[in-house]
């Protein structure tokens, strides 16, 4: 009886390596009384109108901005990382 | 998206705001950052911004207040099995294993291949990929390592630095490299090309049209037998063809890239179907003139390649045409539209005719180019007057410059420029302090264009955008 020939074929795949997956941070009771801050990376259609209307709606939050036309967002300082309590960034694309 | 995990690791929560269609990267990104659950929602392409504003406020609001779930509060590791061995079967099961699809919901809405850029390739067996390796001193389980320090498009990277293959920041050996060629269609005195243009991490860009090229450059474009004449370009030849689709499929593999997940350019581009990979026609450069290789700062005797991964982002493949014997009534005598346009009729060349370029060049986009011209178009430049290509670069930087009030009627400089702050380079000002008409150059610097003679006798020039922006150049030498 005639035997299929069989062969070993390799892998392309690039290298993988393993990622420890971690929990998201614990959310916000309320907004107001805290400090959020606004990380605009492009898109002025968007988030002139978004940063107008958080201010307006949610007058008790302190809000603080950074803006970008690009890509990369603008970074909280490693005092501003102490005193901010959440962060919204967009629009990312 | 690694500074979003920064920030959920430091006990800040975060809501990202993203376009419908970046989900999958979205996700992809995040669970490559460790927190596959990240929270984010779809800004919209098309409504007006407050509309928008009026549908998603409260999810915003939302993202940074509703409890986290159980899901969102869980914590692991990520390791998927990687085989050495990926199949064993017969050839003809081999091939459809490789051939295998995935679907892909929106943005693509279709089913894409796994392995393949969509044709079928030569099964990867052992024995294939051992006979490959035979073109390298390298050894199999050597890991892809920068050569020598290169630039990047984030910054300098270092000699000896593992090469992380976008867009997936995913690492390779030697062997996969080999692996990948075979599937090409490649033939292993190919493979220190393969090897050289791997270093690059082989990116494939995003948004619009971003294409990618490979020049080589030196003797081994004669040794291999590179077709450098006409057609050059593709299709047909054995060699330019195989390497230039070891990029696309290098890309796949070993950077993961899939359109609509993390390979987002809207019409894709058909330079990346099957790949284009040419070589520089050193015997047909002017005297005086530099090829690629010593202008990149090797010797004429060492081969590199230089590896162009955003072609056609800012504004794509040019080809233009000179009618048949109208380009050489123009240098031989003076004649025709071109002589006319040029005011140089009844002028026997040589004549520059970049400046019959010159009008579309930058119509719709800034930047750099690079020019492929065949070895006559080249020898006429130099007899013009051109004496080195970094003439020829100097000529194009100067003919570049426009007034603001048009530099400002520009789509990218309202991001290249971060909405017009800071220091427009030539002048040392603000951009805001300039008037409508003091004149800005549209190419950055002049060596951001790129000469390549190479292609047949009809008078011609091929230009891709981008020019030598994010196009840095490798040694082959070091992988033979």
């Amino acid at each position: 009886m005639a035997t299929r020939e069989t062969f070993k074929c390799l892998n392309p795949t690039g290298i993988q390596k393993p990622i420890e997956t971690f929990p998201l941070a614990r959310r916000l009771d309320a907004i107001d009384g805290k400090t959020i801050n606004l990380n605009i990376t492009g898109e002025p259609d968007i988030t002139i109108a978004l940063e107008k209307r958080l201010k307006n709606d949610y007058p008790d939050v302190n809000w603080t901005t950074k803006k970008t036309y690009g890509v990369d967002p603008v970074r909280l300082t490693d005092e501003e990382m102490k005193t901010t309590d959440g962060l919204i960034m967009g629009v990312c694309w | 998206m690694p500074y979003i995990a920064e920030l959920e690791k430091a006990g800040i929560p975060t809501i990202l705001i993203d376009l419908e269609d970046q989900h999958n990267m979205v996700q992809q990104e995040a669970l490559s950052n460790g927190m596959p659950n990240v929270r984010y929602l779809p800004a919209s392409r098309t409504l007006p911004g407050p509309e928008d504003i009026d549908k998603i406020l409260s999810s915003i609001i939302e993202g940074l207040t509703k409890p986290l779930t159980k899901k969102e509060k869980e914590k692991g590791l990520y390791a998927p099995p990687q085989p050495r061995v990926l199949f064993e079967g017969s050839l003809d099961e081999a091939e459809n294993f490789y051939q295998q699809t995935k679907d892909i919901p929106s943005p693509v809405n279709a089913p894409l291949s796994i392995y393949t850029d969509g044709f079928p390739i030569r099964v990867p067996t052992e024995e294939r990929v051992k006979q490959m390796l035979t073109g390298t001193s390298h050894k199999p389980d050597e890991m892809i390592t920068l050569q020598a320090d290169a630039m990047g498009m984030r910054g300098g990277r270092k000699k000896g630095e593992p090469v992380l293959f976008q867009p997936m920041s995913w690492t390779a050996t030697v062997e996969k490299v080999a692996t990948i060629a075979v599937m090409a269609g490649c033939k292993p005195e190919h493979l220190p090309v393969v090897l050289a243009i791997a270093q690059s991490g082989v990116a494939t860009g995003t948004t619009n049209f971003p294409s990618q090229v490979c020049v080589v450059s030196g003797p081994i474009a004669k040794e291999i037998k590179m077709n450098m004449g006409c057609g050059h370009l593709g299709p047909g030849s054995p060699v330019n063809g195989p390497i230039g689709r070891a990029y696309q499929l290098m890309s796949i593999n070993l950077g993961g890239a899939v359109p609509g997940v993390n390979r987002m350019s809207s019409h894709g581009s058909p330079l990346n179907n099957g790949g284009v990979c040419f070589a520089e026609n050193a015997a047909g450069l002017p005297s005086g003139w530099k090829g690629l290789n010593e202008e990149s700062g090797f010797k004429k005797n060492q081969s590199v390649v230089m590896v162009m991964s955003g072609v056609g982002n800012h504004g794509g493949m040019l080809g233009h045409e000179f009618s048949p014997g109208g380009y050489r009534a123009f240098q031989k005598s003076g004649h025709g539209g071109i002589a006319r346009r040029l005011d140089v009729k009844g002028t026997p060349g040589p004549h520059n005719w970049l400046e019959y370029l010159f009008p579309s060049l930058w119509a719709a986009m800034e930047g750099g180019w690079t020019l492929i011209m065949i070895p006559e178009l080249a020898q006429h430049l130099h007899d013009y007057g051109f004496k080195t290509k970094d003439e020829v670069y100097e000529w194009l930087y100067k003919t570049s410059f426009e007034p603001v009030k048009k530099y400002k009627g520009r789509s990218w400089p309202d991001l290249t420029t971060n909405g017009w702050m800071g220091i427009e380079k030539t002048s040392g000002k603000h951009w805001k302090e300039l008037s409508d008409d003091y004149m800005v150059p549209v190419v950055n610097e002049p060596r951001d264009s790129c000469i390549v003679v190479a292609g047949g006798q009809e008078e011609a020039c091929v230009q891709l955008s981008g020019g030598r922006f994010n196009a840095p150049v490798y040694s082959v030498d070091v992988w033979r």
